[in-house]
């Protein structure tokens, strides 16, 4: 059997969060002769498993991208300055430096790098893989398949082990095992081999959550916020989290620190992720810095009620604008923000925070 | 006789073309950049800037034919398209062809320009402002010279077209430096 058929069979998709069916990638690779890029950039605020497979399992990384190529080149794309580069470069792989920008390691963007341009995402029309995509400047760029480095490791192992170990875990839609990050105000930050369907409960408990913690992140900037309470009651699936606007996504989840306002700690990711738009897509460069600003008057609470409808309706109008998903994440996080700190951010019009209550809110 | 009237006719034609191209200039840069018009003032600024130019390349053309016509002064076919083989005044004539050059390749890019790419009609079309100071200055060096009221007529010319060229470049355009500020920092 086909290694394309093996991974069909097994259910595999892609780990970086697009959750993309591996197998149906392989084969386009496989009849394009399409060189691979393995992306461990650990991209995603608050992602480590990138990292950790490259820490811990980097042979079998390496065999899985033999696999998936057959003999074409590889390389490892890890963010400047990380363990994870450092890691690499000592084993003598092959790497791309990525510049520490939240969309740079989105694929396109790393392809664009790879064929010396700026990481900045690129147009699809037509997939990379295929070798008739192009650059910004309309030159042609050579048949490129871009895997993230988790997705590249389960490759290695569904080929070792087989598709049944691998059904054997995980849910019916969601098979497999698949890691999952979890840091932030948690005693031992961790990265977990876990599977979709298991308690987001157990996740917790499994590293120690801050006693007074209220909010917990799924799926990091891009994915959304859940009260404590509700993410404790929930499995850690596609289906569970889809009620709130969510997904498994890039396996990350976030412990938000207690000590911070949760509307001020929305108020900074949203500020960063402004900042962090490439400038190619108006909704992007337009957009994202607006919503901050929207979410910022929010919090201080000043015309509020007007910020909120002109926040509502920029949050429909984001989603499928830009030539990557980065301006759909950021509307995903920031619109669940919206919806669970409704009763937060009244407070703060009317002139105080929850968090805070003895002082008199000044932004 | 017939060759007198060639030689005013291509004079009229010629400082016609001048006020045309000017007028196309000016609709041209009031039709871009952030501060252009929308709606119906868009579609009737953007129709008069296509329609005079055409105007405008007809006047030219006679100019052109009259020009190589009379026999006053000795400028063949072959000096209309390469710049700079005219035997009488070789220069300014010359001014005159590169100019008419670059007036063809934007009228065929534009009329082109649902079949080749975008990147390409633009780069051409910035031509124009070369192709403007151009004319003006043959203009200028040639005919007008002898006659204040052309040589007024393409000084004014010149300084309103240089001030619609001043207003285009004064205005700041959001998006380019969205884009400028966006490129700030590590991308590579």
């Amino acid at each position: 059997m086909s290694l394309a058929n093996l991974l069909d069979e097994a259910g595999l998709t892609g780990r970086g969060g697009a959750a993309f069916a591996t197998g149906i990638k392989v084969r386009a690779a496989h009849e394009s002769g399409a060189t691979l890029i393995v992306n461990a950039c650990d991209g995603e605020v608050g992602a480590a498993k990138d990292g950790w497979v490259v820490a811990h399992h980097l042979p079998a990384l390496i065999e899985g991208a033999r696999l998936v190529t057959g003999g074409q080149p590889v390389r490892v794309a890890a963010k400047r300055g990380s363990r994870t580069l450092e890691l690499l470069t000592r084993a003598g792989v092959d790497v791309l430096a990525i510049p520490n920008r939240y969309v740079s390691s989105e694929e396109s963007a790393l392809i664009s790098l790879a064929q010396g341009g700026l990481a900045r995402p690129l147009t699809k029309t037509v997939p990379f893989v295929r070798g008739q995509g192009r650059d910004g400047n309309d030159r042609p760029i050579p048949a490129t398949v871009v895997l993230n480095a988790e997705t590249v490791w389960r490759v290695a192992q569904i080929a070792d082990r087989g598709p049944g170990w691998f059904r054997s875990q995980g849910t019916a839609t969601e098979p497999g095992p698949r890691l999952v990050a979890i840091g932030g105000a948690v005693a031992r930050p961790a990265v977990l081999e876990a599977a979709a369907g298991m308690p987001i409960r157990a996740l917790l408990d499994h590293v120690g959550v801050a006693t007074d913690a209220e909010y917990v992140g799924v799926g990091g900037l891009g994915g959304i916020l859940l009260p404590r309470d509700t993410a404790g009651e929930l499995l850690w699936s596609s289906t569970d989290l889809a009620r709130f606007g969510g997904s498994v996504g890039p396996g990350v989840v976030t412990v938000h620190d207690p000590s911070e306002c949760i509307v001020d700690t929305v108020d900074r990711l949203l500020t960063y992720a402004a900042g962090e738009s490439a400038g190619q897509c108006g909704p992007c460069m337009f957009g994202l810095p607006a919503i901050a600003t929207d979410w910022h008057a929010l919090a201080t609470g000043i015309e509020a009620s007007t910020a909120d409808s002109r926040l509502e309706r920029r949050l429909a109008e984001l989603p499928g604008r830009g030539a990557c998903r980065f301006p759909d994440g950021i509307a995903r996080f920031a619109s669940s923000a919206r919806t669970v700190l409704a009763d937060h951010l009244t407070a703060h019009a009317l002139g105080h925070c929850p968090t805070h209550p003895k002082e008199r809110h000044v932004a | 006789m017939i060759n007198e009237l060639l030689w005013y006719l291509s004079r009229a034609t010629g400082i016609t073309s001048i006020a045309l191209l000017t007028a196309v200039l000016l609709l041209g840069v009031v039709t871009s950049g952030r501060r252009r018009p929308v709606g119906e003032r868009a579609t009737i600024l953007m129709g008069l800037h296509r329609w005079l130019s055409l105007g405008m390349v007809a006047f030219l053309g006679v100019h052109i034919t009259t020009a190589i016509a009379e026999t006053y002064v000795s400028i063949d076919w072959i000096s209309a398209l390469v710049p700079f083989t005219s035997a009488y005044s070789t220069a300014w004539v010359g001014l005159g062809t590169l100019a008419f050059d670059l007036v063809l390749a934007v009228v065929a890019t534009s009329l082109l320009r649902q079949r080749i790419p975008e990147r390409l009609w633009r780069r051409v079309h910035w031509g124009a402002y070369a192709m403007w100071p151009i004319a003006l200055v043959h203009g200028l060096m040639l005919a007008t010279s002898a006659e204040p009221i052309l040589t007024a007529i393409t000084i004014a010319c010149g300084a309103v077209g240089a001030a619609g060229i001043a207003w285009r470049l004064s205005t700041g355009h959001a998006d380019r430096d969205a884009r400028r500020g966006a490129l700030q920092g590590e991308w590579s």
